[in-house]
């Protein structure tokens, strides 16, 4: 295996940059058709093009230089990076100018300042703090994050009257900077496991719980007999499509179940592998672990195309309301991204399986990594606290009550006590290295489920993000 | 502290004040509030909606447990409870040791602390006074201020900073248990609850969220309510006039909004919502007298069972309105209060003949009697009423949550961003050798990088201080251990 991964080194290396090149390429040439067709240089939806693909450059080349450590890598990186972060703030300028006031007030606005934030902090992390393949985790986060601003509606809409208010601003602008420093201390955690040589199994068995966990998610929440249901899009008028008031259609898409199902399965087996090659003692059984997540990452990839096809404008019908329905992946942002993300947790851990040995090298010491995820929480804490305590004071001008054990509240302070633990364990009980880092990874996952999970999965006040 | 206590008691309380019982009634806490807001919860769910999406026996299970309504079952409140008698505990336990630390700082270093320092520096001088001056020279270029201590056996310098960064971690804990304090009031003493008003009533009833009814000590009016769109059609502003009334007389007045409260007596009235009231304000019609249709058709306007006069004879009084109707087994109902499928009623009298004519809007068949009239009617315009919906708060306890609030963040950046820093000079005569070096030492509670970079400036600085003569060519630097 040793002997095989080593062999293996320079052809992925250069495999890599080959596909790189190719994929700026043939991003460049769509933005250029797209530009062409158009004939508005400069909007927003170009600029907010070119940041994804100045993103996913720098993206491929931040995990170019974790593959070949060739420096050069890095400044084109970065490079890539400042492009990316200068078209975002043109879209983010552009987006202000056109509806007057902040873009803070719907999914789509706070996606567009949380990427701009988390690319910002990006930079201060290599710049500042030395942390150079930071990047190969922030960036797809960033990916993901403009792909799914290409589906949310993008429309200005007027504020409606209870978002009519200066603590819109403070609590979301708070809330975005939190969410990145985050990001970033799970980033930096994320680094720091690799320096501490956690052995590679273990980020199998967390890659396949988190991706297991996605597609668990995605089944009993919207798995049907066998179908899939979706929500109904009313593609006219950009909407999705309510039955009543609150209680949005669903359609089915039929067979699409099963076949999660069986990606289900395909993403539980490296664990399983993991947990009987661990209980039986057999490195034998662990190879197979590794061979089993190619498996999964090919049928993601299926699932993936299948969901894009049959979601994506099919006419579907619903067992609530007769006829048939449209479909668009605008209304079913939930799933698209829980399928993404997944599979680049998964390639994420394909880039740590083939790792260079003296990627280690490449990455500031683990003590300093430890320190530098403490110092990001201790930035962020006070943000999160800031961002309650707006949020509080806000809502009691507007609904009447600062506490309303609204889903989106309740899951807010469940990300506050979760770093409030971290902090009381790091400063009382000297929690450093390993178990500090899981915590702050667990902290990061609330945080994204705050923000997504609970807007897509549990209804309640915080409708409009 | 509790070395008092018998042995029960203080199993107790050393069971509590420990880190690990906080951290398990946390991670209670966590499940119990995510188990909220999964769980489908009374009374902002439709009980249908809860029926249907749960057995009976999963919803009696779910209604005994208190799992319908977790945020304020007893046992989650107790849970809170537990939690803030667990950080009570925990502070007043610790506090002693962070108090003497606090109130009595460590001035004067004996050989063991000056041993295992982990941030120390050793310079050969020649002379103890030299030294000593030079290093106070140094502190001043750094902006500290240094304290000569003089000890029976000993003479050195002492400089610190932000000795407060010790007690920041209880300013936190107590702006916690501050705002927690407040949520408590206003659980027990608070209250909340919905009034609709129509422009021109008054009521001092509130209707609680618990569907009981609360009288204020004094009344609401409402003088006019609103509503502004956008070009698009989505509401952009609600506002409602209200006046506060209070032995007939008007104690205070305000037009208020969303996001724009008013609050007299500690009672705040928000505007909540805003919507038709499915009653007749006014009917606009044309008439036009039957026998001669050429005639130019006359506007009035008919207000509910206010009669207008047609001519010396004729009179014309509306006499119901129905908003949303439906005729079955002979009788005209309403199906809802919303304004979808209005009907009129209008009845049209003659004082000679003391004849009625029933006349409906729209002519249903078998109640109409539009043909008889004297008159002919043309609706033109119908005006509902309005009302405001607001929300109704008492929250005594709202000014502990914010001050708690306010205190948490002064207490967190000095938990996050000051530094306790502290610095030691000692010279130090070797026995054996006689050869005086000048000890140097510091310590720093938390960000310990940023504070060793300022040590070594600063050593710098006295080491520029001291005359050269007096310079050794070696320093001896004893090793560092990295801190956190």
């Amino acid at each position: 295996m040793a002997r095989a991964r080593a062999e293996q080194q320079p052809s992925t290396g250069s495999t890599l940059v080959v596909l790189v090149g190719l994929g700026i390429a043939f991003l460049l040439f769509m933005a250029f058709l797209n530009v062409v067709k158009s004939g508005n240089v400069l909007n927003e939806a170009n600029l907010l093009y070119a940041s994804l693909i100045f993103y996913a450059g720098a993206g491929a080349l931040y995990l170019g230089f974790g593959v070949t450590a060739n420096e050069s890598y890095v400044k084109f990186a970065s490079f890539a990076t400042w492009a990316g972060l200068l078209a975002n703030t043109g879209a983010v300028l552009h987006r202000w100018y056109e509806a007057g006031h902040p873009p803070f007030a719907s999914l789509y606005e706070m996606l567009l300042m949380f990427v701009w934030t988390l690319a910002a902090l990006t930079l201060v992390a290599e710049k500042v703090y030395g942390v150079k393949v930071i990047g190969t985790v922030t960036m797809p986060v960033a990916i993901v994050g403009v792909v799914l601003m290409q589906l949310l509606r993008t429309d200005v809409r007027p504020l409606v009257p209870a978002l009519q208010s200066t603590w819109l601003h403070v609590h979301v602008s708070l809330a975005m900077l939190a969410y990145a420093a985050c990001a970033l201390s799970f980033a930096l955690s994320m680094m720091f496991l690799i320096q501490d040589k956690v052995q590679t199994e273990t980020f199998l068995a967390g890659t396949s719980l988190f991706t297991a966990g996605i597609y668990a998610a995605i089944l009993s929440r919207f798995e049907k007999w066998g179908g899939l249901s979706v929500i109904a899009w009313d593609a006219e008028n950009r909407t999705e499509v309510f039955l009543s008031r609150g209680v949005r259609l669903f359609v089915t898409i039929p067979d699409l179940g099963w076949l999660m199902v069986i990606v289900f399965a395909a993403t539980l087996a490296p664990l399983a592998l993991y947990a009987l090659g661990v209980w039986k003692k057999d490195e034998g059984f662990l190879a197979t672990a590794n061979r089993a997540v190619f498996v999964s990452i090919l049928l993601q990839i299926l699932a993936l195309a299948f969901f894009l096809l049959r979601a994506n404008n099919g006419q579907y019908s619903s067992l609530d309301a007769d006829g048939v329905y449209a479909t668009s992946l605008a209304a079913s942002p939930f799933i698209l991204s829980g399928l993404v993300g997944g599979i680049f947790a998964n390639l994420l851990y394909l880039l740590l399986l083939w790792r260079r040995t003296d990627l280690e090298r490449l990455l500031p010491d683990a003590d300093a990594l430890d320190r530098l995820t403490y110092k990001t929480i201790c930035v962020a804490f006070p943000l999160l606290t800031l961002m309650i305590a707006a949020g509080a004071y806000w809502a009691n001008r507007a609904w009447g009550s600062y506490w309303s054990w609204d889903p989106k509240e309740t899951w807010a302070a469940i990300t506050w006590l979760i770093y409030a633990g971290y902090l009381h364990m790091r400063i009382t009980r000297g929690w450093r290295g390993r178990r500090a880092a899981y915590f702050a990874i667990l902290g990061f996952a609330v945080v994204m489920f705050t923000f997504f999970g609970v807007t897509y999965l549990l209804p309640g006040l915080h409708a409009y993000a | 502290m509790a070395l008092t206590l018998g042995s029960a008691p203080r199993k107790v309380w050393q069971t509590l004040s420990s880190i690990k019982t906080g951290v398990v009634l946390i991670i209670l806490v966590v499940i119990f509030s995510a188990a909220g807001t999964v769980i489908l919860q009374r009374p902002m769910t439709d009980p249908d909606d809860m029926q249907r999406a749960y057995s009976p026996d999963m919803l009696r299970f779910l209604d005994f447990t208190g799992l319908t309504d977790v945020y304020h079952t007893r046992w989650f409140i107790a849970l809170l409870l537990l939690v803030s008698l667990s950080i009570i505990a925990a502070s007043i336990e610790r506090f002693p040791n962070s108090w003497r630390y606090y109130a009595r700082p460590y001035k004067s270093p004996d050989a063991s602390f000056r041993r295992v320092l982990a941030t120390q520096v050793s310079i050969p001088i020649l002379q103890e006074e030299q030294g000593l001056s030079a290093a106070e020279r140094a502190f001043r270029k750094m902006g500290l201020r240094a304290e000569r201590i003089v000890r029976p056996q000993s003479f050195s310098l002492f400089s610190e900073r932000h000795r407060v960064s010790e007690m920041a971690v209880y300013i936190v804990h107590a702006s916690l248990l501050l705002i927690f304090l407040g949520g408590i009031v206003d659980a027990l003493w608070g209250w909340r609850g919905f009034i609709m008003l129509t422009p021109g009533s008054q009521t001092s009833a509130v209707e609680l969220r618990t569907g009981a009814t609360r009288t204020m000590p004094f009344e609401l009016r409402c003088d006019g309510t609103g509503e502004e769109i956008y070009a698009d059609g989505s509401p952009k502003r609600w506002w409602s006039k209200l006046a506060v009334v209070k032995n007939g007389r008007d104690v205070a007045r305000k037009e208020i909004s969303v996001n724009d409260p008013m609050v007299y007596r500690g009672v705040r009235f928000y505007q909540a919502s805003y919507g038709r009231t499915g009653k007749i304000d006014r009917l606009i019609l044309n008439v036009t007298p039957a026998n001669d249709p050429k005639a130019q058709p006359r506007e009035i306007s008919l207000a509910m069972n206010q009669p207008v006069v047609l001519d010396a004879d004729t009179s014309v009084e509306m006499t119901e309105f129905i908003p949303d109707y439906v005729v079955q087994d002979g009788h005209v109902y309403t199906r809802s209060n919303d304004v979808q499928n209005p009907a009129v009623h209008l009845v049209v009298t003659s004082q000679k003949t003391k004849k009625a004519v029933n006349v409906w809007f729209p002519e249903i068949p078998g109640f109409a009697e539009n043909a008889a009239s004297p008159y002919t009617f043309d609706p033109k315009d119908l005006k509902t009423g309005y009302y405001t919906g607001l929300q109704v708060s008492h929250e005594p306890g709202q000014w502990a949550v914010w001050a708690g609030v306010i205190l948490m963040a002064i207490g967190l950046s000095f938990v996050f961003y000051i530094v306790h820093q502290r610095y030691w000079v000692v010279p130090v005569h070797d026995a054996d050798t006689g050869a005086i070096t000048l000890w140097i030492g510091g310590a720093a509670n938390r960000n310990r990088d940023a504070f060793e970079h300022k040590f070594e400036k600063l050593v710098a600085e006295i080491k520029k201080e001291l005359p050269a003569q007096a310079r050794a060519t070696r320093s001896v630097r004893t090793a560092q251990i990295a801190g956190k």
